[in-house]
């Protein structure tokens, strides 16, 4: 499918989206003449037309008119997402487990996560590495600037 | 106080200005949650000092390895690394030293000067002003499209919608909060920016994977002799003066005005000839021209509140989190922090001498990590930073899906400065606009009877037509190149 055909067609969704939640904010006896819907209901309305302008576009363009970057096989393209996907995984898992786990660990997990995920390798100096880092940034951000961290459920705040 | 901050700012963003992929502004974004409990001065000044910095760590990269550690040092990358191949790597930073040095100082001159006289107009400023003043901020939209214009408008008017979210600035109703209390006052433009400009550099290098490492051996600096001296003297002049233009102008930045200076330094050159074969004068103009943009890029945003490129964006946040307003009353509430800013500027650019030279050995090594540790080591800097602005764990993810959004912006090819005009401009233009209708009784005549306000619709509007025209005469041109192909 044409790239851009595609992220019109995907504005254009969240242009009715958000339209429709707009039209769905109350209306209040405060409300000047434009209201808190007023400028919402504009932005929609603009993203809507720049989407349909952009599909319209890449319709005319047609296969010539298609993103001049090189075409990306259907599997490159899908291992690229899943890369994406398998990263942005790991900092979900930080943000779930890091209430119970606490920061050290947390911070431990995604460091060593992280390498492990982009150079395939597990080994003691990436254990190392994910140590240090997160002492290091714990030591940073806790004890030298005092901004506190999730303490997770041990006694002692981590 | 301000002198530590100048110096650890400066060595701050020569680290991240040397490690390409991290730009001036994500190096910045990532030191903003660390200033959080520091006094607004001094990390205002450890935000500015980062810029700074990070400007001369972008030509470390592109001099030594042909790889530019920030977009401005793209045009280092031609002399410099042929200054690199022949056994001239250390006159080449040198020189890319001084040169930085002399276009920071100049573009500080600038903005003491300039800044507080543009402040002093826009005191004047009424409601209508300031939503003229927000519609002149986004008609840099129309410039910033690259290849297409209507990408450019989308993702501005994606920035505007983002800014609606939270408490409606005239009736206090919550709008687009799906009853979240963590959504309630808005999303704070800092988490934008970490997420579309840290978070979405992590996702694109995703898909590299190894661990490739650049051998480097050690390089020293060598300042320029004498004679060097007299002759990147013209070029520093032509990088300073365009770096002034570009800095000011919004949408600008240190990218164009470091290719604009080489171009310019090589017309006005008595030795074209060596440009590109290793000219000092071609690694001068571009180095003078995107630290000048360092301090000029700084005069709208503090003088009218309106950022004119991603790192002045980055700094406009960190003065709202600490509750400075950028703008006229900044010079008549917090004075203080002005002149510190300029002070602090300036002990950067000394900083910048001093450091440049001692640091050149941890660079070299920083460089040359595996990019696996370099990303795992960002990714835990973005996560523990976010936390720490209001100890929110709904931020953290807030900015992993802004970082989701920049990933399918930069794929799909769409700029990310008119989303961060939009979200930051968004809640003034609203709220002025709402206000100047309720003192007119609702005559938008109001809008044009201010002069201050036509005159700014006035030029938004030559802006945007300006940009359209130029976009349509690129356009052709590439059609037509297309069809020659």
């Amino acid at each position: 499918m044409n790239p851009d055909l595609a992220l019109g067609g995907a504005t254009l969704a969240l242009a009715a989206g958000y339209y429709l939640l707009a039209a769905a904010i109350p209306t209040s006896l405060l409300a000047d003449d434009v209201g808190p819907a007023g400028l919402p209901a504009i932005y929609a309305l603009l993203l809507a037309a720049l989407s349909v302008l952009l599909m319209v576009r890449s319709i005319r363009r047609g296969p010539a008119g298609a993103s001049d970057r090189a075409v990306e096989s259907e599997i490159g393209r899908r291992s690229r997402i899943a890369r994406v996907a398998g990263l942005l995984g790991i900092g979900v898992a930080y943000v779930v487990v890091v209430p119970s786990l606490g920061y050290l660990l947390s911070i431990a997990v995604l460091i060593g996560g992280t390498t492990y995920y982009q150079g395939g390798v597990f080994n003691r100096y990436v254990v190392g590495v994910a140590v240090s880092g997160a002492v290091f940034l714990w030591l940073m951000f806790v004890v030298l600037l005092g901004i506190a961290q999730p303490p997770g459920w041990w006694p002692v705040p981590f | 106080m301000i002198v530590p901050a100048a110096f650890a700012g400066v060595a701050w963003g020569i680290l991240g200005g040397a490690l390409p992929g991290i730009s001036p502004s994500i190096t910045m974004a990532l030191l903003v949650p660390f200033t959080y409990g520091l006094d607004p001065s001094v990390a205002i000044v450890l935000l500015a000092s980062t810029y700074v910095g990070a400007e001369y760590g972008g030509s470390i990269p592109a001099i030594l390895i042909r790889t530019p550690g920030t977009n401005a040092a793209a045009a280092t990358v031609v002399d410099g690394y042929a200054m690199h191949q022949q056994g001239r790597a250390g006159e080449a930073l040198g020189i890319s030293l001084y040169s930085g040095f002399v276009g920071g100082l100049f573009g500080l001159v600038v903005l003491v000067l300039l800044t507080e006289r543009l402040s002093t107009v826009a005191l004047a400023f009424t409601p209508a002003s300031y939503f003229a003043l927000g519609m002149l901020g986004l008609s840099v939209i129309a410039s910033l499209g690259g290849e297409s214009l209507i990408k450019g408008l989308m993702a501005g008017v994606l920035g505007l919608m983002i800014a609606t979210i939270g408490t409606d600035p005239v009736t206090g109703l919550n709008r687009f909060t799906f009853d979240t209390a963590d959504l309630l006052s808005g999303i704070p433009p800092i988490l934008v920016m970490v997420g579309l400009f840290a978070v979405s550099e992590l996702f694109m290098q995703s898909g590299e994977t190894g661990w490739e490492q650049t051998a480097q051996r050690s390089v020293r600096i060598r300042f320029p002799s004498r004679a060097i001296w007299r002759r990147i003297a013209l070029p520093q002049a032509i990088g300073s003066v365009i770096g002034t233009f570009e800095g000011i102008m919004p949408g600008g930045g240190g990218a164009i005005s470091s290719v604009l200076a080489y171009n310019e330094a090589r017309r006005w050159s008595r030795h074209k000839e060596e440009f590109g074969k290793g000219s000092p004068e071609g690694v001068a103009a571009p180095e003078a021209a995107n630290n000048t943009v360092a301090c000029t890029a700084l005069i709208p945003m503090l003088s009218l509140g309106i950022p004119s490129s991603n790192s002045s964006a980055v700094l406009l946040g960190g003065f709202l989190i600490h509750g400075l307003t950028p703008g006229p009353l900044l010079f008549v509430q917090h004075p203080e922090v002005v002149r510190g800013l300029y002070a602090g500027l300036f002990a950067a650019n000394v900083a910048m001498v001093v450091i440049g030279y001692v640091i050149m050995t941890p660079c070299l090594w920083l460089v040359s990590r595996p990019k696996p540790y370099l990303m795992a080591f960002v990714y835990a800097l973005v996560v523990s930073g976010v936390y720490s602005i209001e100890g929110s764990l709904f931020h953290v993810g807030l900015v992993l899906a802004f970082g989701v959004l920049g990933y399918v912006m930069r794929v799909s090819k769409m700029p990310f400065l008119p989303t961060v005009l939009g979200v930051v401009l968004g809640f003034m233009i609203e709220s002025n606009y709402r206000r100047a209708l309720v003192l007119s009784s609702g005559s938008h005549m109001t809008f044009i009877e201010d002069r201050i306000s036509a005159a700014l619709l006035g030029l938004a509007m030559l802006f945007i037509i300006g940009s359209l025209l130029r976009h349509l005469r690129d356009a052709g041109a590439r059609r037509g190149e297309g069809a020659i192909a």
